[in-house]
């Protein structure tokens, strides 16, 4: 029998709580290309102000935006226990992450204290409020590869979030923060290979095997990825505190596990992908297996770093990985994620409110136009393309980049509202 | 579907959500007094549980050695284990 607490229809979360992180994240991507394409020596370097601009538009604005909202909608059913409170957090972390995002990218264009210190105080509060009533939920969740995984990547995000305000508090104050570049470091990779990252591959466990009908993940890669990763993180972050010889070895290994970590789950999820029943085309999956591709890639761009102090030291190494990790791995993983997650959603709102007899509403395939889907997939691979060009010759290629990212963040958003549309027009409500 | 039958068998294996959903959906509209339906699936249908209590069945899930899922659907008022 099964084991798994069931939810009542009551306590699931309205259609309304995850879709307005989801509609606004698309603008945060769109205010990211426009600062690539307007400004477009924002790439020589990842130091530049637009260029702390822009990652932080990416990574906030979009990927937080959306993983945020996923969380509020998937941990309930995941951990088999509600979320406090729910509408109400789910409605002060959205309007605090847009407008600390939106606070921090002015602070970091602008250098002004006054808006770091605004965008620090909301995006403090926001992730206080979230992490807060998740973590009363994932503490009372049924266990799982996919709750502990979650745990992990929210605790990285809370350690990520504090680095981050004790950086952006040494820049807007007098206030001078000891390890200044190990305290960056940690930011960096915490950020995106503990937060994102983990929370990409505990995700995955569910949707992949769920949406893409694959088989089920290996269970001792689920068992371990999170918490050897976790651990090599954590080792990475703190090499630097270690004396001189010591930390470049220590760091060093920590790295090969990582890669290594990241080169296996990437391999793993083609694999299944490969062996899935039905091999139809799906803009979803492409966009998948573009995201495993990418992080493949970035391994590749690591271990040439390895080999070449030359490129290791270069401007664009950096910069390289970051397009092909952020723009490559995590918003391609999340854009195929949203075009499974927002349809299913409209349908399952739409069945439960209308008690519909079969044929009146939409199936999920309706509730998206799959050519629109495969536009935008298109674009995003351009865009991609083209960034990583960039990276090492800005001039020629960072504003049809931008362009081409615009591009593709207009359409995400307006595939996502048409469903929204769709909905709304079959008589489904927002109460 | 027999009209006879007293056990509709769905066979949802390998079907992209929320297709097995759908075919549960448009085979409770058709169900007669008496029928019960036998969902075979790759997964736990989470999301199907609580619009099955919302329109009065219950569900029995049976996980199955080679990872599927067997449900039994039948009205929430049917005593388990008795007729059906």
């Amino acid at each position: 029998m099964s084991h798994q607490a069931s939810l009542s229809f009551e306590q699931a979360p309205p259609f309304a709580l995850p879709l307005r992180f989801f509609l606004t994240a698309p603008l945060f991507l769109l205010a990211a290309a426009i600062l690539i394409a307007l400004a477009p020596h924002t790439l020589a370097s990842r130091w530049t102000p637009q260029a702390l601009a822009l990652t932080h538009a990416l990574t906030l604005g979009f990927l937080a935006m959306v993983m945020l909202g996923a969380l509020m909608q998937m941990l309930p059913v995941v951990a088999g226990a509600t979320m406090p409170f729910s509408r109400a957090v789910g409605w002060i972390t959205h309007a605090l992450l847009a407008l600390g995002s939106t606070a921090l990218m002015a602070g970091f264009l602008t250098g002004d204290a006054l808006l770091y210190q605004v965008g620090m105080a909301l995006l403090a509060s926001a992730f206080l409020v979230f992490l807060l009533a998740a973590s009363s939920s994932l503490v009372r969740a049924v266990a799982s590869d996919t709750v502990s995984g979650m745990r992990l990547a929210m605790l990285c995000l809370a350690i990520t979030a504090a680095l981050g305000l004790a950086l952006a508090l040494s820049r807007s104050t007098g206030w001078v923060l000891a390890e200044t570049a190990a305290a960056i470091a940690a930011h960096a990779v915490l950020g995106l290979l503990g937060w994102v990252l983990l929370l990409v591959v505990s995700v995955a466990y569910q949707v992949v095997p769920m949406f893409q009908i694959t088989p089920p993940y290996p269970p001792r890669l689920a068992r371990w990825f999170a918490p050897v990763l976790f651990a090599l993180l954590v080792i990475l972050a703190l090499a630097p505190l270690l004396p001189q010889a010591a930390a470049s070895a220590v760091a060093l290994i920590a790295q090969v596990g990582l890669a290594a970590g990241i080169l296996a789950f990437a391999l793993v999820t083609l694999r299944l992908q490969s062996r899935r029943r039905r091999k139809l085309p799906d803009v979803s999956l492409d966009f998948w297996r573009l995201g495993m591709a990418s992080l493949i890639a970035s391994v590749a761009a690591w271990m040439l770093a390895r080999l070449s102090p030359a490129w290791a030291d270069s401007d664009a190494y950096p910069l390289l990985l970051g397009v092909l990790f952020i723009g490559g791995f995590a918003v391609s993983v999340v854009s195929g994620m949203l075009y499974k997650i927002v349809p299913f959603l409209a349908w399952f709102h739409l069945q439960a409110q209308l008690q519909a007899r079969a044929g009146s509403i939409p199936n999920m395939k309706e509730m998206i136009a799959q050519r629109w889907m495969r536009w935008h997939f298109r674009l995003h691979l351009l865009a991609c393309a083209l960034l990583g060009c960039a990276t090492i010759s800005p001039g020629l290629f960072a504003m049809p980049g931008g362009i081409a990212t615009g591009l593709s963040a207009m359409l995400l958003w307006l595939n996502l509202v048409t469903t929204t549309r769709r909905y709304v027009s079959h008589g489904g409500r927002f109460a | 579907m027999d009209p006879q039958a007293k056990l509709i068998e769905i066979d949802a294996r390998g079907l992209e959500p929320p297709e097995p959903m759908e075919k549960v959906m448009q085979t409770l509209d058709l169900l007669h007094s008496g029928q019960h339906i036998r969902l075979l699936l790759h997964r736990e249908p989470f999301p199907l549980y609580p619009i099955l209590q919302s329109r009065g069945y219950r569900h029995d899930t049976m996980p199955q050695a080679d990872g599927s899922y067997v449900i039994l659907i039948r009205p929430a008022d049917t005593v388990p284990g008795m007729g059906g």
